[in-house]
Protein backbone atom coordinates (compact mmCIF):
# COMPACT_ATOMS: atom_id res chain seq x y z
CA UNK A 1 0.00 0.00 0.00
CA UNK A 2 1.36 3.36 -1.05
CA UNK A 3 0.91 5.05 2.32
CA UNK A 4 2.98 2.45 4.21
CA UNK A 5 6.29 3.83 2.92
CA UNK A 6 9.48 2.04 1.92
CA UNK A 7 10.59 1.11 5.44
CA UNK A 8 7.44 -0.88 6.10
CA UNK A 9 7.96 -4.33 7.62
CA UNK A 10 5.04 -6.74 7.70
CA UNK A 11 6.32 -8.63 10.78
CA UNK A 12 6.46 -5.72 13.15
CA UNK A 13 3.95 -3.23 11.70
CA UNK A 14 0.84 -5.31 11.23
CA UNK A 15 -1.51 -2.39 11.90
CA UNK A 16 -1.70 0.83 9.91
CA UNK A 17 -0.78 3.74 12.19
CA UNK A 18 -3.17 6.67 12.14
CA UNK A 19 -2.89 10.06 13.76
CA UNK A 20 -5.31 12.94 14.26
CA UNK A 21 -3.93 16.47 14.30
CA UNK A 22 -5.84 19.45 15.53
CA UNK A 23 -5.20 22.98 14.27
CA UNK A 24 -7.58 25.89 14.54
CA UNK A 25 -11.08 24.39 14.49
CA UNK A 26 -13.98 23.28 16.67
CA UNK A 27 -12.80 19.62 16.81
CA UNK A 28 -16.07 18.61 15.15
CA UNK A 29 -14.20 16.50 12.61
CA UNK A 30 -12.70 14.30 15.33
CA UNK A 31 -16.13 14.05 16.94
CA UNK A 32 -17.53 12.96 13.54
CA UNK A 33 -14.84 10.26 13.52
CA UNK A 34 -16.16 9.02 16.88
CA UNK A 35 -19.73 9.20 15.60
CA UNK A 36 -19.06 6.13 13.48
CA UNK A 37 -19.84 4.12 16.65
CA UNK A 38 -19.66 0.35 16.00
CA UNK A 39 -18.20 0.88 12.51
CA UNK A 40 -15.22 2.56 14.17
CA UNK A 41 -14.54 -0.64 16.13
CA UNK A 42 -14.49 -2.53 12.83
CA UNK A 43 -11.86 -0.13 11.46
CA UNK A 44 -9.76 -0.29 14.62
CA UNK A 45 -9.21 -4.01 13.98
CA UNK A 46 -7.01 -2.99 11.07
CA UNK A 47 -5.57 0.34 12.20
CA UNK A 48 -3.96 1.69 15.32
CA UNK A 49 -4.82 5.15 16.53
CA UNK A 50 -1.24 6.19 17.34
CA UNK A 51 -1.77 9.88 18.04
CA UNK A 52 -4.65 12.24 18.74
CA UNK A 53 -4.85 15.24 21.05
CA UNK A 54 -8.38 14.26 22.07
CA UNK A 55 -8.39 10.47 21.94
CA UNK A 56 -4.93 9.41 23.18
CA UNK A 57 -2.67 10.54 26.00
CA UNK A 58 0.52 10.50 23.94
CA UNK A 59 2.45 13.77 23.86
CA UNK A 60 5.11 12.84 21.32
CA UNK A 61 4.10 12.34 17.72
CA UNK A 62 5.25 8.88 16.52
CA UNK A 63 5.97 7.90 12.91
CA UNK A 64 2.60 7.61 11.14
CA UNK A 65 1.38 6.02 7.97
CA UNK A 66 -1.63 8.30 7.61
CA UNK A 67 -2.22 11.59 9.41
CA UNK A 68 -5.66 13.17 9.45
CA UNK A 69 -5.51 16.90 10.07
CA UNK A 70 -8.40 19.17 10.98
CA UNK A 71 -8.52 22.94 11.23
CA UNK A 72 -6.90 25.91 9.55
CA UNK A 73 -3.32 26.91 10.26
CA UNK A 74 -2.93 30.15 12.22
CA UNK A 75 0.08 31.97 10.79
CA UNK A 76 0.81 33.81 14.07
CA UNK A 77 0.65 30.70 16.25
CA UNK A 78 4.14 29.18 16.82
CA UNK A 79 2.62 25.91 18.05
CA UNK A 80 0.75 25.51 14.79
CA UNK A 81 3.91 26.07 12.79
CA UNK A 82 5.88 23.50 14.78
CA UNK A 83 2.99 21.02 14.57
CA UNK A 84 2.87 21.48 10.79
CA UNK A 85 6.64 20.83 10.62
CA UNK A 86 6.24 17.70 12.71
CA UNK A 87 3.34 16.58 10.52
CA UNK A 88 5.46 16.97 7.39
CA UNK A 89 8.33 15.02 8.98
CA UNK A 90 6.50 12.14 10.58
CA UNK A 91 3.52 11.30 8.38
CA UNK A 92 3.74 9.33 5.14
CA UNK A 93 0.61 10.95 3.79
CA UNK A 94 -1.69 13.65 5.15
CA UNK A 95 -5.45 13.77 4.69
CA UNK A 96 -7.11 17.10 5.46
CA UNK A 97 -10.47 16.57 7.10
CA UNK A 98 -13.26 19.12 6.87
CA UNK A 99 -13.71 22.56 5.41
CA UNK A 100 -11.20 24.44 7.63
CA UNK A 101 -8.21 22.24 6.79
CA UNK A 102 -9.14 21.71 3.15
CA UNK A 103 -10.54 25.03 1.96
CA UNK A 104 -10.22 27.46 4.86
CA UNK A 105 -13.77 27.05 6.09
CA UNK A 106 -15.31 29.43 8.55
CA UNK A 107 -11.89 30.63 9.80
CA UNK A 108 -10.93 31.97 6.43
CA UNK A 109 -14.15 33.85 5.77
CA UNK A 110 -14.18 35.29 9.32
CA UNK A 111 -17.96 35.17 9.38
CA UNK A 112 -18.16 33.10 12.56
CA UNK A 113 -19.66 34.43 15.76
CA UNK A 114 -16.22 34.78 17.34
CA UNK A 115 -13.86 37.61 16.40
CA UNK A 116 -10.20 36.61 15.99
CA UNK A 117 -7.95 37.23 18.97
CA UNK A 118 -5.43 40.10 18.69
CA UNK A 119 -2.49 37.75 18.26
CA UNK A 120 -4.31 35.23 16.08
CA UNK A 121 -5.45 37.03 13.00
CA UNK A 122 -4.69 35.09 9.85
CA UNK A 123 -5.74 31.58 8.98
CA UNK A 124 -4.97 29.52 5.92
CA UNK A 125 -6.07 26.00 4.99
CA UNK A 126 -3.40 23.33 5.34
CA UNK A 127 -3.65 22.67 1.59
CA UNK A 128 -2.00 26.06 1.03
CA UNK A 129 1.06 25.36 3.20
CA UNK A 130 3.94 24.64 0.80
CA UNK A 131 5.70 22.41 3.33
CA UNK A 132 2.66 20.13 3.51
CA UNK A 133 1.62 20.24 -0.14
CA UNK A 134 3.80 17.26 -1.01
CA UNK A 135 2.28 15.22 1.79
CA UNK A 136 -1.38 16.17 1.43
CA UNK A 137 -2.85 13.54 -0.79
CA UNK A 138 -6.59 13.86 -0.11
CA UNK A 139 -9.02 16.49 1.15
CA UNK A 140 -12.37 15.54 2.67
CA UNK A 141 -15.11 18.21 2.42
CA UNK A 142 -17.79 18.92 5.04
CA UNK A 143 -18.40 20.83 8.22
CA UNK A 144 -18.01 18.34 9.76
CA UNK A 145 -17.72 15.51 7.21
CA UNK A 146 -20.41 12.90 7.65
CA UNK A 147 -19.34 9.87 9.72
CA UNK A 148 -20.52 7.68 6.85
CA UNK A 149 -18.21 9.58 4.49
CA UNK A 150 -15.28 9.16 6.89
CA UNK A 151 -16.06 5.47 7.21
CA UNK A 152 -16.30 4.98 3.44
CA UNK A 153 -13.10 6.97 2.97
CA UNK A 154 -11.19 4.91 5.55
CA UNK A 155 -12.30 1.66 3.97
CA UNK A 156 -11.39 2.93 0.49
CA UNK A 157 -7.99 4.09 1.74
CA UNK A 158 -7.23 0.73 3.34
CA UNK A 159 -8.39 -1.13 0.24
CA UNK A 160 -6.70 1.42 -2.07
CA UNK A 161 -9.94 1.91 -4.00
CA UNK A 162 -8.70 4.49 -6.49
CA UNK A 163 -12.10 5.06 -8.07
CA UNK A 164 -13.42 6.20 -4.73
CA UNK A 165 -10.34 8.22 -3.76
CA UNK A 166 -9.88 10.08 -7.05
CA UNK A 167 -12.29 13.00 -6.35
CA UNK A 168 -10.74 13.56 -2.91
CA UNK A 169 -7.34 13.77 -4.55
CA UNK A 170 -8.77 16.39 -6.90
CA UNK A 171 -10.21 18.34 -3.97
CA UNK A 172 -6.79 18.59 -2.32
CA UNK A 173 -5.81 20.91 -5.19
CA UNK A 174 -9.15 22.64 -5.56
CA UNK A 175 -10.35 25.97 -4.20
CA UNK A 176 -13.99 25.42 -5.16
CA UNK A 177 -15.86 25.10 -1.92
CA UNK A 178 -18.85 27.41 -1.65
CA UNK A 179 -22.29 27.94 -3.16
CA UNK A 180 -20.91 30.41 -5.68
CA UNK A 181 -18.89 27.56 -7.11
CA UNK A 182 -22.06 25.50 -7.56
CA UNK A 183 -23.49 28.45 -9.47
CA UNK A 184 -20.28 28.87 -11.48
CA UNK A 185 -19.47 25.24 -12.18
CA UNK A 186 -22.91 23.67 -12.50
CA UNK A 187 -25.81 26.09 -12.91
CA UNK A 188 -24.13 28.59 -15.24
CA UNK A 189 -22.85 25.79 -17.45
CA UNK A 190 -26.36 24.42 -17.93
CA UNK A 191 -25.59 21.22 -16.07
CA UNK A 192 -27.98 21.55 -13.11
CA UNK A 193 -30.90 19.13 -13.16
CA UNK A 194 -32.52 20.47 -9.98
CA UNK A 195 -32.15 17.34 -7.85
CA UNK A 196 -31.52 19.22 -4.59
CA UNK A 197 -28.53 17.15 -3.42
CA UNK A 198 -26.51 20.32 -2.75
CA UNK A 199 -29.28 21.60 -0.49
CA UNK A 200 -29.29 18.46 1.60
CA UNK A 201 -25.48 18.50 1.76
CA UNK A 202 -25.20 22.05 3.08
CA UNK A 203 -24.66 22.03 6.87
CA UNK A 204 -25.48 25.71 7.35
CA UNK A 205 -28.61 26.10 5.20
CA UNK A 206 -26.80 28.49 2.89
CA UNK A 207 -28.11 26.46 -0.04
CA UNK A 208 -31.85 26.59 -0.49
CA UNK A 209 -34.17 25.53 -3.27
CA UNK A 210 -36.51 27.50 -5.49
CA UNK A 211 -39.26 25.07 -6.46
CA UNK A 212 -40.70 27.49 -9.00
CA UNK A 213 -37.54 27.59 -11.11
CA UNK A 214 -36.32 24.20 -9.97
CA UNK A 215 -32.87 25.50 -9.07
CA UNK A 216 -30.84 25.86 -5.87
CA UNK A 217 -30.41 29.33 -4.40
CA UNK A 218 -27.47 30.55 -2.34
CA UNK A 219 -27.19 32.84 0.70
CA UNK A 220 -23.49 33.82 0.94
CA UNK A 221 -23.75 35.17 4.50
CA UNK A 222 -24.58 31.69 5.81
CA UNK A 223 -21.92 29.81 3.86
CA UNK A 224 -19.05 28.28 5.87
CA UNK A 225 -16.98 27.37 2.83
CA UNK A 226 -16.90 23.65 3.58
CA UNK A 227 -17.14 22.27 0.03
CA UNK A 228 -20.02 19.87 0.67
CA UNK A 229 -22.40 21.33 -1.92
CA UNK A 230 -20.14 21.06 -4.93
CA UNK A 231 -18.73 17.71 -3.81
CA UNK A 232 -22.24 16.28 -3.38
CA UNK A 233 -23.56 17.59 -6.71
CA UNK A 234 -24.03 14.66 -9.10
CA UNK A 235 -22.89 16.87 -11.98
CA UNK A 236 -19.52 17.81 -10.43
CA UNK A 237 -18.04 14.34 -10.66
CA UNK A 238 -19.45 10.89 -10.99
CA UNK A 239 -17.96 7.73 -9.57
CA UNK A 240 -16.30 5.50 -12.13
CA UNK A 241 -17.59 2.92 -12.66
CA UNK A 242 -21.14 3.83 -11.66
CA UNK A 243 -22.16 1.92 -8.53
CA UNK A 244 -24.77 -0.75 -9.07
CA UNK A 245 -27.23 -1.35 -6.27
CA UNK A 246 -29.33 -4.49 -6.13
CA UNK B 1 -20.17 2.79 -32.50
CA UNK B 2 -22.78 2.84 -29.77
CA UNK B 3 -26.15 1.64 -30.84
CA UNK B 4 -29.52 2.94 -29.77
CA UNK B 5 -30.71 -0.59 -29.21
CA UNK B 6 -33.18 -1.81 -26.58
CA UNK B 7 -30.39 -2.53 -24.12
CA UNK B 8 -29.29 1.09 -24.37
CA UNK B 9 -32.82 2.51 -24.22
CA UNK B 10 -34.33 0.34 -21.49
CA UNK B 11 -31.33 -1.17 -19.69
CA UNK B 12 -31.41 -4.51 -17.91
CA UNK B 13 -34.84 -5.68 -16.83
CA UNK B 14 -36.64 -8.71 -15.48
CA UNK B 15 -40.11 -8.15 -16.89
CA UNK B 16 -42.60 -5.57 -18.18
CA UNK B 17 -46.18 -5.45 -16.92
CA UNK B 18 -49.15 -3.26 -17.49
CA UNK B 19 -50.75 -2.92 -14.07
CA UNK B 20 -54.35 -1.76 -13.74
CA UNK B 21 -55.74 -0.93 -10.33
CA UNK B 22 -59.50 -0.64 -9.79
CA UNK B 23 -59.17 1.84 -6.90
CA UNK B 24 -56.67 4.52 -7.91
CA UNK B 25 -53.34 5.11 -9.63
CA UNK B 26 -51.47 1.79 -9.29
CA UNK B 27 -48.18 3.37 -8.16
CA UNK B 28 -49.93 5.42 -5.49
CA UNK B 29 -51.91 2.37 -4.32
CA UNK B 30 -48.78 0.21 -4.18
CA UNK B 31 -46.88 2.76 -2.10
CA UNK B 32 -49.83 3.23 0.28
CA UNK B 33 -50.26 -0.49 0.84
CA UNK B 34 -46.51 -1.02 1.25
CA UNK B 35 -46.46 1.62 3.93
CA UNK B 36 -49.46 0.05 5.68
CA UNK B 37 -47.65 -3.30 5.63
CA UNK B 38 -44.50 -1.56 6.95
CA UNK B 39 -42.32 -2.60 4.03
CA UNK B 40 -41.52 1.10 3.78
CA UNK B 41 -41.82 3.85 6.37
CA UNK B 42 -41.76 6.94 4.16
CA UNK B 43 -42.05 8.07 0.58
CA UNK B 44 -40.13 10.94 -1.01
CA UNK B 45 -41.89 11.99 -4.17
CA UNK B 46 -43.66 14.95 -5.64
CA UNK B 47 -47.13 16.29 -5.05
CA UNK B 48 -49.17 18.68 -7.13
CA UNK B 49 -51.32 21.76 -6.64
CA UNK B 50 -52.71 22.63 -10.04
CA UNK B 51 -49.71 23.16 -12.31
CA UNK B 52 -47.34 23.54 -9.36
CA UNK B 53 -45.28 20.44 -8.66
CA UNK B 54 -43.28 20.31 -5.46
CA UNK B 55 -41.34 17.62 -3.63
CA UNK B 56 -42.94 16.10 -0.58
CA UNK B 57 -42.03 13.67 2.17
CA UNK B 58 -45.00 11.41 2.97
CA UNK B 59 -44.76 9.69 6.34
CA UNK B 60 -48.31 8.31 6.59
CA UNK B 61 -50.15 6.19 3.97
CA UNK B 62 -53.21 8.46 3.88
CA UNK B 63 -50.99 11.47 3.05
CA UNK B 64 -49.68 10.00 -0.19
CA UNK B 65 -50.88 12.03 -3.16
CA UNK B 66 -48.39 11.70 -5.98
CA UNK B 67 -48.06 14.28 -8.68
CA UNK B 68 -49.51 13.41 -12.08
CA UNK B 69 -47.43 16.00 -13.92
CA UNK B 70 -43.77 15.04 -14.26
CA UNK B 71 -42.29 13.68 -11.06
CA UNK B 72 -39.34 15.92 -10.76
CA UNK B 73 -38.48 18.78 -8.45
CA UNK B 74 -35.66 18.53 -5.93
CA UNK B 75 -36.70 15.37 -4.07
CA UNK B 76 -33.21 15.08 -2.60
CA UNK B 77 -33.79 18.20 -0.50
CA UNK B 78 -35.88 15.96 1.77
CA UNK B 79 -33.25 13.28 2.32
CA UNK B 80 -31.75 14.76 5.45
CA UNK B 81 -35.15 15.52 6.95
CA UNK B 82 -36.32 11.96 6.34
CA UNK B 83 -33.20 10.21 7.60
CA UNK B 84 -31.92 12.49 10.34
CA UNK B 85 -35.06 14.21 11.63
CA UNK B 86 -37.71 11.50 11.26
CA UNK B 87 -35.22 8.59 11.55
CA UNK B 88 -36.80 6.78 8.61
CA UNK B 89 -34.80 3.81 7.42
CA UNK B 90 -37.03 2.19 4.80
CA UNK B 91 -37.70 5.04 2.42
CA UNK B 92 -39.18 4.66 -1.05
CA UNK B 93 -38.13 7.30 -3.55
CA UNK B 94 -40.19 8.13 -6.62
CA UNK B 95 -38.12 10.13 -9.09
CA UNK B 96 -36.55 10.20 -12.54
CA UNK B 97 -32.96 9.12 -13.11
CA UNK B 98 -31.29 12.50 -12.49
CA UNK B 99 -32.56 12.55 -8.91
CA UNK B 100 -31.21 9.03 -8.45
CA UNK B 101 -27.81 10.22 -9.68
CA UNK B 102 -27.61 12.51 -6.66
CA UNK B 103 -28.97 9.83 -4.37
CA UNK B 104 -26.56 7.19 -5.70
CA UNK B 105 -23.67 9.54 -5.16
CA UNK B 106 -24.80 10.30 -1.62
CA UNK B 107 -25.10 6.58 -0.97
CA UNK B 108 -21.76 5.71 -2.54
CA UNK B 109 -19.60 8.44 -0.99
CA UNK B 110 -21.58 9.49 2.06
CA UNK B 111 -21.20 13.18 1.15
CA UNK B 112 -24.37 15.10 1.84
CA UNK B 113 -26.70 12.95 3.87
CA UNK B 114 -25.44 10.63 6.56
CA UNK B 115 -26.11 6.89 6.22
CA UNK B 116 -28.29 7.28 3.10
CA UNK B 117 -26.81 3.97 1.98
CA UNK B 118 -28.85 1.94 4.43
CA UNK B 119 -32.00 4.08 4.56
CA UNK B 120 -33.45 3.63 1.07
CA UNK B 121 -35.65 0.58 0.63
CA UNK B 122 -37.08 1.09 -2.85
CA UNK B 123 -36.25 3.23 -5.86
CA UNK B 124 -39.15 3.80 -8.22
CA UNK B 125 -37.80 5.42 -11.36
CA UNK B 126 -40.00 7.43 -13.69
CA UNK B 127 -39.57 7.30 -17.43
CA UNK B 128 -38.84 10.95 -18.19
CA UNK B 129 -38.68 12.69 -21.55
CA UNK B 130 -37.38 15.93 -20.07
CA UNK B 131 -39.05 18.39 -17.74
CA UNK B 132 -39.82 22.07 -18.01
CA UNK B 133 -40.30 24.77 -15.42
CA UNK B 134 -43.81 26.19 -14.95
CA UNK B 135 -42.95 29.05 -17.28
CA UNK B 136 -41.36 26.71 -19.79
CA UNK B 137 -44.52 24.61 -19.84
CA UNK B 138 -46.64 27.71 -20.40
CA UNK B 139 -44.45 28.79 -23.32
CA UNK B 140 -44.44 25.30 -24.80
CA UNK B 141 -48.24 25.26 -24.75
CA UNK B 142 -48.42 28.68 -26.35
CA UNK B 143 -46.11 27.37 -29.05
CA UNK B 144 -48.20 24.25 -29.67
CA UNK B 145 -51.76 25.52 -29.26
CA UNK B 146 -51.41 29.29 -29.40
CA UNK B 147 -53.27 29.75 -26.14
CA UNK B 148 -52.58 29.54 -22.44
CA UNK B 149 -53.86 26.45 -20.65
CA UNK B 150 -53.46 24.69 -17.33
CA UNK B 151 -51.72 21.34 -17.68
CA UNK B 152 -52.39 18.84 -14.95
CA UNK B 153 -51.00 15.62 -16.33
CA UNK B 154 -48.60 14.06 -18.82
CA UNK B 155 -48.60 10.51 -20.16
CA UNK B 156 -47.50 8.21 -22.96
CA UNK B 157 -49.85 6.48 -25.35
CA UNK B 158 -49.42 4.59 -28.65
CA UNK B 159 -50.19 7.89 -30.42
CA UNK B 160 -47.28 9.68 -28.75
CA UNK B 161 -46.51 11.91 -25.79
CA UNK B 162 -49.47 13.88 -24.41
CA UNK B 163 -50.33 16.67 -21.98
CA UNK B 164 -53.78 16.77 -20.41
CA UNK B 165 -55.42 20.05 -19.39
CA UNK B 166 -57.67 20.53 -16.36
CA UNK B 167 -60.67 20.52 -18.73
CA UNK B 168 -59.65 17.07 -19.99
CA UNK B 169 -58.29 18.24 -23.36
CA UNK B 170 -55.45 16.14 -24.69
CA UNK B 171 -52.54 17.88 -26.41
CA UNK B 172 -50.05 15.88 -28.44
CA UNK B 173 -46.48 17.04 -27.93
CA UNK B 174 -43.90 16.93 -30.66
CA UNK B 175 -40.53 15.74 -29.32
CA UNK B 176 -38.54 18.48 -31.08
CA UNK B 177 -40.76 21.22 -29.70
CA UNK B 178 -40.57 19.66 -26.26
CA UNK B 179 -36.78 19.39 -26.50
CA UNK B 180 -36.58 23.13 -27.12
CA UNK B 181 -38.37 24.04 -23.89
CA UNK B 182 -36.96 21.53 -21.43
CA UNK B 183 -34.42 22.16 -18.69
CA UNK B 184 -30.96 22.37 -20.25
CA UNK B 185 -29.72 19.69 -17.82
CA UNK B 186 -32.26 17.28 -19.37
CA UNK B 187 -30.83 17.84 -22.83
CA UNK B 188 -27.80 15.64 -22.24
CA UNK B 189 -29.51 12.90 -20.23
CA UNK B 190 -29.00 9.41 -21.62
CA UNK B 191 -30.86 7.57 -18.91
CA UNK B 192 -34.44 8.45 -19.77
CA UNK B 193 -35.83 5.11 -18.63
CA UNK B 194 -34.21 5.31 -15.15
CA UNK B 195 -31.83 2.38 -15.43
CA UNK B 196 -30.55 1.41 -12.03
CA UNK B 197 -33.90 1.76 -10.23
CA UNK B 198 -35.89 -1.16 -8.83
CA UNK B 199 -39.03 -0.38 -10.83
CA UNK B 200 -39.54 2.02 -13.73
CA UNK B 201 -43.02 3.48 -13.95
CA UNK B 202 -44.54 4.78 -17.18
CA UNK B 203 -47.81 6.75 -16.85
CA UNK B 204 -50.50 5.83 -19.36
CA UNK B 205 -53.64 7.56 -20.67
CA UNK B 206 -55.86 5.76 -18.18
CA UNK B 207 -54.73 7.13 -14.82
CA UNK B 208 -55.56 3.83 -13.15
CA UNK B 209 -53.08 1.89 -15.20
CA UNK B 210 -49.38 2.18 -15.79
CA UNK B 211 -46.48 0.23 -17.22
CA UNK B 212 -44.07 -1.20 -14.65
CA UNK B 213 -40.62 -2.26 -15.82
CA UNK B 214 -39.26 -4.53 -13.12
CA UNK B 215 -35.48 -4.37 -12.88
CA UNK B 216 -34.36 -5.82 -9.57
CA UNK B 217 -35.28 -8.70 -7.32
CA UNK B 218 -36.59 -6.14 -4.84
CA UNK B 219 -38.95 -4.61 -7.40
CA UNK B 220 -40.07 -8.04 -8.50
CA UNK B 221 -40.85 -9.16 -4.95
CA UNK B 222 -42.63 -5.90 -4.11
CA UNK B 223 -45.13 -6.38 -6.90
CA UNK B 224 -45.39 -10.12 -6.20
CA UNK B 225 -46.31 -9.60 -2.56
CA UNK B 226 -48.96 -7.00 -3.36
CA UNK B 227 -50.42 -9.11 -6.15
CA UNK B 228 -50.84 -11.97 -3.70
CA UNK B 229 -52.34 -9.73 -1.05
CA UNK B 230 -54.79 -7.87 -3.30
CA UNK B 231 -55.67 -10.24 -6.15
CA UNK B 232 -58.96 -8.42 -6.75
CA UNK B 233 -57.45 -4.91 -6.80
CA UNK B 234 -54.82 -5.44 -9.49
CA UNK B 235 -54.85 -6.73 -13.03
CA UNK B 236 -51.45 -7.65 -14.41
CA UNK B 237 -50.75 -8.02 -18.11
CA UNK B 238 -47.37 -9.31 -19.20
CA UNK B 239 -46.02 -7.14 -22.00
CA UNK B 240 -43.35 -7.82 -24.57
CA UNK B 241 -41.17 -5.27 -26.32
CA UNK B 242 -43.66 -5.30 -29.22
CA UNK B 243 -46.39 -3.97 -26.94
CA UNK B 244 -44.29 -1.00 -25.88
CA UNK B 245 -42.75 -0.25 -29.28
CA UNK B 246 -44.27 3.26 -29.07
CA UNK B 247 -42.30 3.90 -25.85
CA UNK B 248 -39.14 2.68 -27.58
CA UNK B 249 -39.79 5.00 -30.54
CA UNK B 250 -40.31 8.02 -28.30
CA UNK B 251 -37.18 7.23 -26.30
CA UNK B 252 -35.18 6.84 -29.48
CA UNK B 253 -36.46 10.16 -30.88
CA UNK B 254 -35.57 11.98 -27.68
CA UNK B 255 -32.18 10.31 -27.30
CA UNK B 256 -31.17 11.28 -30.82
CA UNK B 257 -31.92 14.92 -29.94
CA UNK B 258 -29.96 14.60 -26.68
CA UNK B 259 -26.97 12.96 -28.36
CA UNK B 260 -26.96 15.69 -30.98
CA UNK B 261 -26.81 18.23 -28.14
CA UNK B 262 -23.86 16.49 -26.46
CA UNK B 263 -21.91 16.14 -29.70
CA UNK B 264 -22.47 19.80 -30.52
CA UNK B 265 -21.32 20.77 -27.04
CA UNK B 266 -18.08 18.83 -27.35
CA UNK B 267 -17.38 20.01 -30.89
CA UNK B 268 -17.98 23.63 -29.93
CA UNK B 269 -15.80 23.25 -26.84
CA UNK B 270 -18.56 24.56 -24.56
CA UNK B 271 -17.95 24.17 -20.80
CA UNK B 272 -18.29 20.68 -19.46
CA UNK B 273 -18.24 19.44 -15.85
CA UNK B 274 -14.87 20.55 -14.50
CA UNK B 275 -14.00 17.62 -12.33
CA UNK B 276 -14.61 15.01 -14.98
CA UNK B 277 -14.33 16.89 -18.21
CA UNK B 278 -13.78 13.55 -19.88
CA UNK B 279 -17.42 12.58 -19.38
CA UNK B 280 -18.86 14.23 -22.48
CA UNK B 281 -15.66 13.69 -24.42
CA UNK B 282 -15.62 10.03 -23.45
CA UNK B 283 -19.12 9.72 -24.85
CA UNK B 284 -18.04 11.58 -28.00
CA UNK B 285 -15.21 9.10 -28.50
CA UNK B 286 -17.49 6.14 -27.84
CA UNK B 287 -20.13 7.44 -30.21
CA UNK B 288 -17.60 7.83 -32.99
CA UNK B 289 -15.57 4.71 -32.30
CA UNK B 290 -15.75 1.77 -34.66
CA UNK B 291 -15.47 -0.84 -31.91
CA UNK B 292 -18.75 -2.45 -31.05
CA UNK B 293 -18.37 -2.23 -27.28
CA UNK B 294 -21.42 -1.65 -25.16
CA UNK B 295 -20.02 0.38 -22.29
CA UNK B 296 -22.56 3.18 -22.08
CA UNK B 297 -23.13 2.31 -18.42
CA UNK B 298 -19.58 3.43 -17.71
CA UNK B 299 -19.79 6.59 -19.77
CA UNK B 300 -22.93 7.84 -18.03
Amino acid sequence: MFFLGQDFNFDSDFKVKLGFFHFSSCSGCQVAFLDMFEDLVEILDTVELAYSNMLTKKKDVPRLHIAFAEGALCIEDKRHLSLAKELAEKANIVVTVGGCASFGGIRRLSVGSQAPQPSHQSFIPLTEVELLKQKIKYAIPGCPPNPSLLYNFMIALLEVNEDFLQPFEFMANSKDACGFDVVKEVINKGLCVGCGTCVTACPSRAMNFNYHYNRPTFKPTLCVHCGSCLAACPQSFKPYPQPIYT
Amino acid sequence: MLKLDRQFLFGKLKGIYEVTCIKENPLQFILKEMMKEEFIDGVIGTTQEGVKVKPQLFIAPEEIRLSRLYFHSGQNTFLKKAIQKYRLNKIAIVAPSCIFDGLNKTQYYGIGCNWAKTAVALKVGILCLGITSEEGLECELLDITGESKEIVRNYLSPEGYFFETNSGEKIKVNMETHHHYINSGCKYCLNLSARGSDITYIPLQNDRSGIFILRSERGWRTLGILQKKFPEAFKFRLLGFKDISYVEDLLRQKLILNIDYILERVEMGLPVPKWNSNRFRKFYRLWNSVNDVNIEEEAF
